[in-house]
């Protein structure tokens, strides 16, 4: 993969990532495994998969929450894995920013709303008085649709949505650049995923923010990402922009992912003869070893060498039914 | 049917702040904890007999100012035994003092003794406790010191330092609490660690917050409850245990008045005079039955499940 993909400018580059879990030196459990890709500036990068591949590893080891074992996660050009000094982690600390995925669990019960969306202000002091943090606050509350006088509750007195949006807030108020949103919606009700997405929207729009969206409801990020990793067993096997995937997925663990999506049309749906991604059968990188190529301009495709004739026939097909 | 008339009909606008607003009134934790406390009528009735034995306990020694050692009628035998009366409420000691100076000289320094071991215990506990949970490196040394110090019994390391120190106030003090601090920093340890990955606290971590400042604002807060249900089964506890001391000749000497040496001294007198020996047990027995239910009462109003009702 090239560093510097034509005019875009790349935000986040992690390379060769491997992320590992021991709980001796005999047991150890590899949760990603060698994750290469890039985010560029201003875009909605969406990483899906199935439970337990390791998307939230990638975005914990990103945000510095879990340790690498491998590979290098830059940052502007600037690399945040591994030991850093204070300055730096407070660099990266104050750049990116991470909305968690249960609203209930990732607030702090026995503060004020007020104590909840000001932590980070705090720890940074990012206000001059107290009147200036007060202002931030309400700024910050207004901006994501709720009230000034919500400052003094407890967020056991709120709904999932808004409790999400005191989380947005939270990360908002920091003003960073790149957000990391774990499954931001999974546990909220329908009817408020959307209102949560528009507000994640608003603000990309207004503060020229990037996201790394961790998702695995394929039509959400149809809908709201610009380029899409699919990761599978902690190896990113495709990455594509959004439509680009959609219509023409090539490693066949992305198209039984893409036709497990249920269809709204009954009849089609009655008809449609699902098939399960066999890895021991179809994935020949086991013996050789694959990497992720290239294989039209934007669209990379995990591969062992022997397995590149199949995929560019495929490729072939589809530029031949797509005319 | 009317026709419908377009005067009847109004353009309202959606406000959607209006669906902002929470009805409820403002939540405040301690006026709830107060509050759910005060909804149990039995821990009312505790802890106006725990504050009044405390009480009497303090104050009733001033005016007294009794004393084991200062004994006027030791040689007055009409004055030995007395049984309890209008005058002696209590009655009088095998020197002729009055039991009910003594019980309450006595019940001063049981609970003397039961609050600082207590504190210290807690302070200690809850202290070393955060650092064993939040810590790698201390938790391999405070397992290891956990392991062995369990495996004591309590009563034995008590004795021999008893035995070792000598008898007095603060020796004994040292003895409950040298040891007892280390189950009370495991406990700790175990409820920092369920709720130390959090996804709240991880929030923390993302947010900056340096890790003293999230086990002041994110972990001590919800321990409330654990460390008052801990403080409430180590008071009757420490009471228990320096009466038990005292009882098999271990604990405070010949010139304290506690309860647990007028229980020994006295438990010859069981049937000939009965009252020096059940009036302080049932004191000891009101003192631990009574805090305990009020501090187990305070630790479920501290658990903010309960404020849902």
């Amino acid at each position: 993969m090239s560093v510097n993909n034509g005019e875009k400018e790349v935000l986040l580059d992690v390379q060769h990532l491997e992320v590992t879990f021991s709980n001796s030196k005999k047991h150890v459990f590899k949760a990603v495994k060698d994750a290469n890709f890039q985010v560029y500036k201003g875009e909605t990068f969406a990483l899906v998969g199935e439970s337990g591949s390791g998307k939230t590893t990638i975005a914990r080891a990103i945000i510095r929450l879990n340790d690498t074992s491998n590979g290098e996660i830059l940052f502007k050009g600037k690399k945040i894995n591994g030991k850093l000094s204070k300055e730096d982690k407070k660099w990266v600390q104050r750049n990116i920013q991470m909305i968690f995925q249960d609203p209930a669990a990732s607030l702090n019960e026995r503060a004020t709303i007020d104590y909840c969306i000001s932590e980070g202000l705090y720890n940074f002091h990012l206000f001059k008085d107290e009147a200036d943090r007060q202002r931030k606050v309400d700024e910050a509350l207004n901006s994501v649709g709720l009230l000034p006088e919500h400052k003094s509750r407890y967020p056991h007195e709120f709904s999932g949505g808004q409790r999400q949006r005191v989380g947005i807030a939270r990360a908002m108020i920091m003003e960073p650049e790149f957000i990391i949103a774990d499954e931001p919606i999974s546990a909220l009700d329908v009817s408020i995923r959307a209102q949560v997405l528009n507000l994640m929207n608003k603000f990309k729009e207004e503060r020229g923010l990037t996201y790394m969206f961790i998702a695995h409801d394929l039509s959400v990020v149809r809908y709201f990402a610009d380029r899409i990793a699919v990761i599978h067993n902690g190896r990113i096997v495709e990455v594509a922009p959004s439509n680009e995937l959609f219509h023409y997925p090539i490693h066949p663990y992305t198209r039984s992912l893409l036709q497990a999506v249920p269809m709204p049309d009954p009849e089609i749906e009655k008809a449609k003869v699902l098939k399960p991604y066999d890895q021991e059968k179809e994935d020949k990188s086991a013996e050789t070893g694959g990497s992720l190529q290239e294989i039209k301009p934007g669209h990379f495709v995990f591969m062992a060498e022997s397995e590149r004739a199949e995929y560019e026939a495929i490729v072939a097909e589809m530029n031949k039914t797509a005319e | 049917m009317t026709e419908m008339n377009q005067d009847l009909f109004q353009i309202q606008i959606a406000d959607d702040t209006e669906s902002e607003h929470i009805a409820a009134p403002q939540y405040s934790y301690w006026r709830s904890v107060f509050r759910k406390f005060f909804s149990s009528k039995l821990a009312i009735f505790m802890m106006i007999l725990s504050g009044t034995v405390i009480l009497l306990s303090i104050i009733q020694p001033m005016f007294s100012g009794y004393s084991p050692n200062v004994t006027p009628n030791i040689n007055r035998p009409e004055m030995k035994y007395i049984r309890p009366n209008a005058t002696y409420w209590f009655g009088t000691d095998d020197v002729g003092n009055s039991l009910f100076d003594a019980v309450w000289k006595g019940t001063g320094t049981s609970l003397f003794v039961a609050f600082v071991a207590t504190a210290i215990t807690t302070v200690l506990g809850v202290v070393v406790g955060m650092w064993w949970g939040f810590s790698k490196r201390v938790d391999r040394i405070m397992i290891e010191v956990y392991n062995i110090v369990s495996n004591i019994p309590v009563t034995l390391i008590a004795m021999i330092l008893a035995y070792a120190l000598g008898s007095g106030v603060w020796q004994i003090i040292f003895a409950l609490s040298v040891t007892s601090w280390v189950s009370t920093a495991y406990f700790i340890r175990v409820q920092v660690m369920i709720i130390r990955d959090r996804e709240y606290n991880l929030a923390s971590r993302c947010l900056g917050t340096p890790t003293w400042k999230v086990i002041t604002h994110n972990i001590l807060p919800y321990l409330i409850s654990v460390i008052m249900t801990s403080i409430s089964r180590d008071v009757p506890s420490f009471i228990s245990y320096e009466v038990f001391l005292s009882f098999i000749g271990v604990g405070l000497g010949q010139q304290y008045a506690s309860l647990g040496r007028m229980i020994q001294q006295y438990s010859p007198y069981m049937t000939s005079t009965p009252y020096l020996f059940w009036i302080p047990v049932a004191i000891s027995a009101i003192i631990s039955v009574s805090l305990y239910i009020v501090g187990q009462t305070l630790a479920d109003a501290s658990d903010p499940r309960t404020h849902m009702i």
